[in-house]
């Protein structure tokens, strides 16, 4: 197709979205709303994940020891827990040291613990990791029933309970999506409906005089794309915005919390909202076009 | 060449716009219709550009049936058919030139040849100085003399004219007529429907009159009226 055809196509375009300005703008927010929306949630959904997996390849089981065993006792307990079945390591980890481990992970909020440095509440513990996560229940038993033992924890059900919660926001975010793309698609879908109907006239005398049907629709089906493009905008700058802002604040306040970098997720993320964008125009004036183009 | 067999449309339950019309047009031909108002003159054009299909008979034009067409060839068969319409059918919202230029739009022409082409038809009938001005903004006539640049554009080798003339002062109607006789004498196929006498019986061409749907006349060389 000829150049000068696609400026004409484009001029076209332009005119009726700036005789339908107040149409125009509508449709615009809704797309922006609706992928800033969007946006949110998958920003959501990929950190939660990312967390929960972060925290699954850390899985180990903590048996805490008695405050009272000397370093013998601790030595026997030790061997006892490598005997048995489906263990891979065992650590000891003394209360000084979780003690710096968790200044560590506090960075730059580390003054937040000074109150308990004097008096450490934290103890003796034995870091274990079973040879496969299916190990971890039957070792979770057999430590509980070792003397000197105090407690067991360890962070499965966390990272359940995670691993399901990412899965409720992607469903919830699923249905909002698939609502709020209706919602624009049908908005932009009438907003072209609304220059059809006010050309009709015009595009009548066009068919008379030889146009074909596509050289009428391709104005149309670019003004969607523009509703489309002009929407993913507004929408990206403050995705970006918000996410950056986020970051910079986790990063100071919780840095333990290991939300994914904003220049990775945000790369991805960009040509996304934008290719929907512009798919929720391409869409919308589509479907104006099949109901009300009867070209 | 243009041939209509037997062509009937009938509106509503009971109005026969046109009746039984069978004509040949050859290729290159000056051909006249008249008739009063009501005869059938704006309904004949509208079945040759397939506005609308014949109720019964059929329209040929070089060998295709209007009727055969499909949807995606029908705007490839009006680019043959260069009309001007009785009530003129501009874009409201376009300047004279943009209305003119639509229609080489239309067709892809490259931009340099719309450059070229539309100040030269628009000097043709002249109105080179309304170039920018809308369509309310001109006289019926002058909006009439837009309508034929744009039909003459782009040198279709049929020109559908429904009373060209129809808002235009003796002089300005003799302008056009005689520009419609020098674009026949190129070898255009020129179909001026009209009721005006005058014209009519100074350029002796073929004249086919039309009465309520019918042919009533089919004269070489005709006059308006049936004396002669
Ligand atoms: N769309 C229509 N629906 C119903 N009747 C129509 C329609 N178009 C035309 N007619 C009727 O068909 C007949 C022929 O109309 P047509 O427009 O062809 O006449 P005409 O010869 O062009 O007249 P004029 O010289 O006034 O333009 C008229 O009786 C008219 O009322
Ligand atoms: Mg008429």
């Amino acid at each position: 197709m000829r150049f000068s055809t696609w400026e004409f196509y484009l001029r076209e375009a332009g005119r009726s979205l700036i005789r339908n300005r107040f149409m125009t703008l509508a449709s615009i927010a809704t797309v922006a709303l609706s992928l800033l929306i969007l946006g949110a949630f998958l920003l959501g959904a990929a950190n939660l994940n990312h967390i929960a997996s972060t925290l699954e390849s850390q899985v180990e089981v903590s048996a805490y020891l008695d405050e009272k065993l000397g370093p013998e006792e601790i030595e026997a307990i030790s061997a006892q827990v490598q005997r048995l079945p489906g263990i891979r390591q065992v650590n000891f980890v003394s209360k000084e040291e979780a003690l710096e481990r968790l200044k560590e992970q506090f960075g730059e909020r580390r003054d937040l613990l000074t109150s308990v440095e004097k008096n450490n509440p934290l103890r003796n513990a034995l870091e274990v990791r079973t040879q496969t996560p299916a190990d971890v229940k039957p070792v979770v038993d057999g430590l509980k029933k070792l003397a000197g033992v105090a407690k067991v924890s360890y962070k499965e059900e966390i990272i359940e309970r995670l691993f399901a919660l990412t899965k409720a926001i992607r469903f919830t975010g699923l249905a909002v999506i698939i609502l709020l793309a209706g919602a624009t698609v049908f908005l932009i879908s009438n907003t072209i409906r609304l220059t059809v109907f006010a050309r009709r006239r015009e595009i009548a005398i066009m068919k008379l005089v030889g146009a074909t049907d596509w050289f009428i629709r391709w104005p149309f089906v670019l003004e969607g794309l523009c509703l489309g493009l002009l929407g993913s905008i507004p929408a990206l700058i403050l995705v970006v915005r918000f996410y950056h802002w986020l970051a910079a604040g986790v990063y100071e306040t919780l840095p333990f919390i290991p939300l994914l970098h904003p220049a990775s997720v945000l790369n991805r993320l960009q040509p996304l909202l934008v290719g929907l964008g512009i798919l929720v125009g391409a869409l919308g004036s589509a479907i104006s076009m099949h109901r009300f183009l009867r070209v | 060449m243009i041939v209509f067999e037997r062509v009937t449309k009938v509106y509503g339950d009971n109005t026969y716009a046109l009746d039984n019309v069978s004509l040949r047009i050859k290729k290159g031909e000056f051909i006249f219709l008249v008739g009063p108002s009501g005869a059938g003159k704006s309904t004949f054009v509208r079945l040759l550009l397939r506005e609308d299909l014949p109720t019964k008979g059929r329209i040929m034009v070089d060998g295709v049936e209007t009727r055969q067409l499909r949807t995606r060839e029908v705007p490839f068969f009006r680019r043959q058919i260069g009309t001007v319409f009785q009530d003129f059918r501009l874009l409201p919202e376009r300047t004279v030139s943009e209305n003119v230029a639509f229609a080489l739009q239309v067709v892809e022409a490259p931009r340099r040849e719309i450059y070229r082409r539309v100040p030269q038809v628009l000097h043709l009938v002249g109105l080179v100085h309304k170039s920018r001005s809308r369509p309310a903004e001109l006289s019926g006539g002058e909006q009439q003399r837009v309508a034929l640049a744009r039909a003459l554009v782009n040198n279709p080798p049929i020109l559908l004219a429904d009373e060209p003339t129809g808002n235009l002062d003796p002089e300005t109607a003799w302008d056009i007529i005689k520009l419609l006789a020098e674009i026949n004498h190129r070898g255009t196929t020129v179909i001026v429907a009209t009721h005006e006498r005058e014209i009519v019986d100074k350029m002796r061409r073929r004249v086919v009159k039309l009465e309520r749907g019918r042919i009533v006349r089919d004269q070489e060389r005709g006059a308006y009226g049936s004396e002669i």
